[in-house]
């Protein structure tokens, strides 16, 4: 799968795939290109949801450490 | 020695009066007498306790919640200045509470129904939230744990997306700033999908930055759309209303910012289902077709019917293009195995080392096998739907 494509963009394409193979209307080579597409992306999206870890970042604010010790969870 | 008029001593007054900022913003309890009603439907009555009375006028009778009459004890809010044609210094009111109620109920009542009128709670500004958001922005304390739970759960139901912190204190002085400065900085990147803004259970007190007008104005104005999830499931904030999306507790909040993983598998299955069939289904349609032709034409020749030779051309040419031979001219092949003539159709059939032997459209060769390795094709079918 195109890295580029976000986890939405590419769920969507594989959507796309599959209605398009259900409505059929064209010959078996592109079928067979289709179908390869939608596998490679239903593969990709898998992979991503079971092998990606969360990703935690902090954005600068006027927060200071030492103000933390007051507060209660 | 100078000489004033006495307007120009009232103005003065009304000038410090109106300067203060206590008696701009006040509550003041006491017993109502003396009420009348013009016919603009402004009410003017006297509060008075033991020793003191106040004069007191409401300009719109229309924003009084609650029906008072002389003799109740109430609490009203408002501003005080000096009404210059009469010298009277009154009360400007613009709410009135029985008297009960804590101060800070009556506070949160009193900012409810402004903001409210105002249109800051209007269902129809409620912003969708992203499906599938790639960046999440966190308001609230860092060390605590509420951002300790999120993350959890996020990591659990959606690890694909990347959480943001804009760490703050979320009570005490410095928490409206705080909280305010955090939206801020989260807007400020322009690179975040959603904001969750956060803090654990407490008392009204522990949570009342969330009942503060400019917070509620911060998140009003947040150009990312806004989840607040704010102590346990029956306190309701200021924030909640204004929000985007009011979430019960912190945890609810990191549930309703991500889909959920196995949502998105059992999506990912059915597509793979629905794509394996229509293939399958097109394929089995093609071969029927090619068993139909091949059928019509061997009863014209067997059954010695004069047939119209122009339509069994017709019909040849329609055969060729679906038989293997014209799928040998699109360029696929046949393999098949040099020792035993077994066709080839999958990988454990053959060895590093193997002879095999190719058709191609107009001839065969010979070949050696020298490595091999699964595809694509193999994962789908171990694809845990696929199983049977």
């Amino acid at each position: 799968m195109d890295e580029g494509l976000s986890f939405e963009q590419a769920l969507k394409r594989l959507e796309t795939i599959t209605e398009a193979l259900q409505k059929g209307g064209m010959n078996l080579e592109e079928m067979l290109a289709l179908f390869e597409e939608g596998a490679a992306l239903a593969k990709t999206c898998h992979e991503r949801l079971n092998k990606a870890e969360l990703k935690l970042s902090e954005v600068q604010t006027m927060f200071e450490k030492d103000e933390e010790s007051e507060e209660s969870a | 020695m100078q000489v004033y008029t006495v307007a120009r001593i009232t103005g003065y007054l009304r000038d410090i009066l109106e300067s203060d900022a206590l008696l701009a913003d006040i509550w003041i309890s006491g017993e109502i007498s003396n009420m009348s009603e013009s016919s603009a439907g402004h009410l003017y009555f006297t509060l008075k306790d033991k020793t003191s009375q106040m004069r007191c006028v409401l300009f719109n009778r229309k924003k009084l919640k609650i029906d008072i009459e002389n003799g109740l004890a109430v609490v009203a809010h408002g501003s005080i200045s000096i009404y210059e044609v009469s010298g009277a210094v009154q009360l400007y009111v613009d709410m009135i509470q029985p008297t009960g109620l804590g101060v800070l109920n009556m506070e949160f009542e009193r900012l409810k129904a402004k903001l409210e009128e105002e249109g800051l709670f209007e269902p129809s500004r409620k912003r969708p939230l992203p499906a599938f958001p790639e960046k999440i922005g966190i308001v609230t304390s860092p060390g605590g744990a509420v951002l300790h739970d999120i993350t959890n759960i996020i990591s659990r139901r959606y690890p694909v997306v990347e959480l943001v912190l804009a760490p703050t204190t979320v009570q005490g002085e410095s928490a409206v700033p705080g909280i305010i400065n955090a939206l801020n900085a989260l807007n400020d990147r322009g690179d975040i999908d959603l904001i969750i803004i956060a803090r654990g259970g407490g008392s009204i007190e522990d949570l009342w930055a969330f009942n503060d007008e400019k917070v509620a104005r911060a998140i009003y104005s947040s150009k990312t759309p806004v989840i607040s999830g704010v102590g346990h499931d029956t306190d309701f904030t200021i924030a909640d209303f204004v929000a985007d999306k009011r979430a019960p507790t912190p945890s609810a909040a990191a549930e309703l910012a991500v889909p959920h993983r196995g949502e998105i598998e059992t999506r990912l299955q059915s597509y793979i289902a629905t794509m394996t069939a229509s293939l399958s289904n097109s394929i089995e349609r093609n071969c029927q077709h090619v068993d139909e032709l091949y059928a019509t034409v061997s009863n014209q020749v067997n059954n010695g019917i004069s047939v119209n030779t122009e339509k069994l051309r017709g019909q040849q040419i329609k055969l060729d293009s679906l038989s293997p031979l014209a799928t040998l001219e699109r360029g696929y092949a046949l393999v098949q195995s040099h020792a035993n003539g077994e066709v080839i159709s999958n990988i454990s059939q053959v060895e590093r080392g193997n002879m095999i032997t190719v058709q191609v459209s107009d001839g065969q060769f010979n070949s050696r096998v020298t490595g091999a390795k699964k595809g694509l094709q193999a994962w789908m079918k171990d694809f845990p739907s696929n199983k049977h």
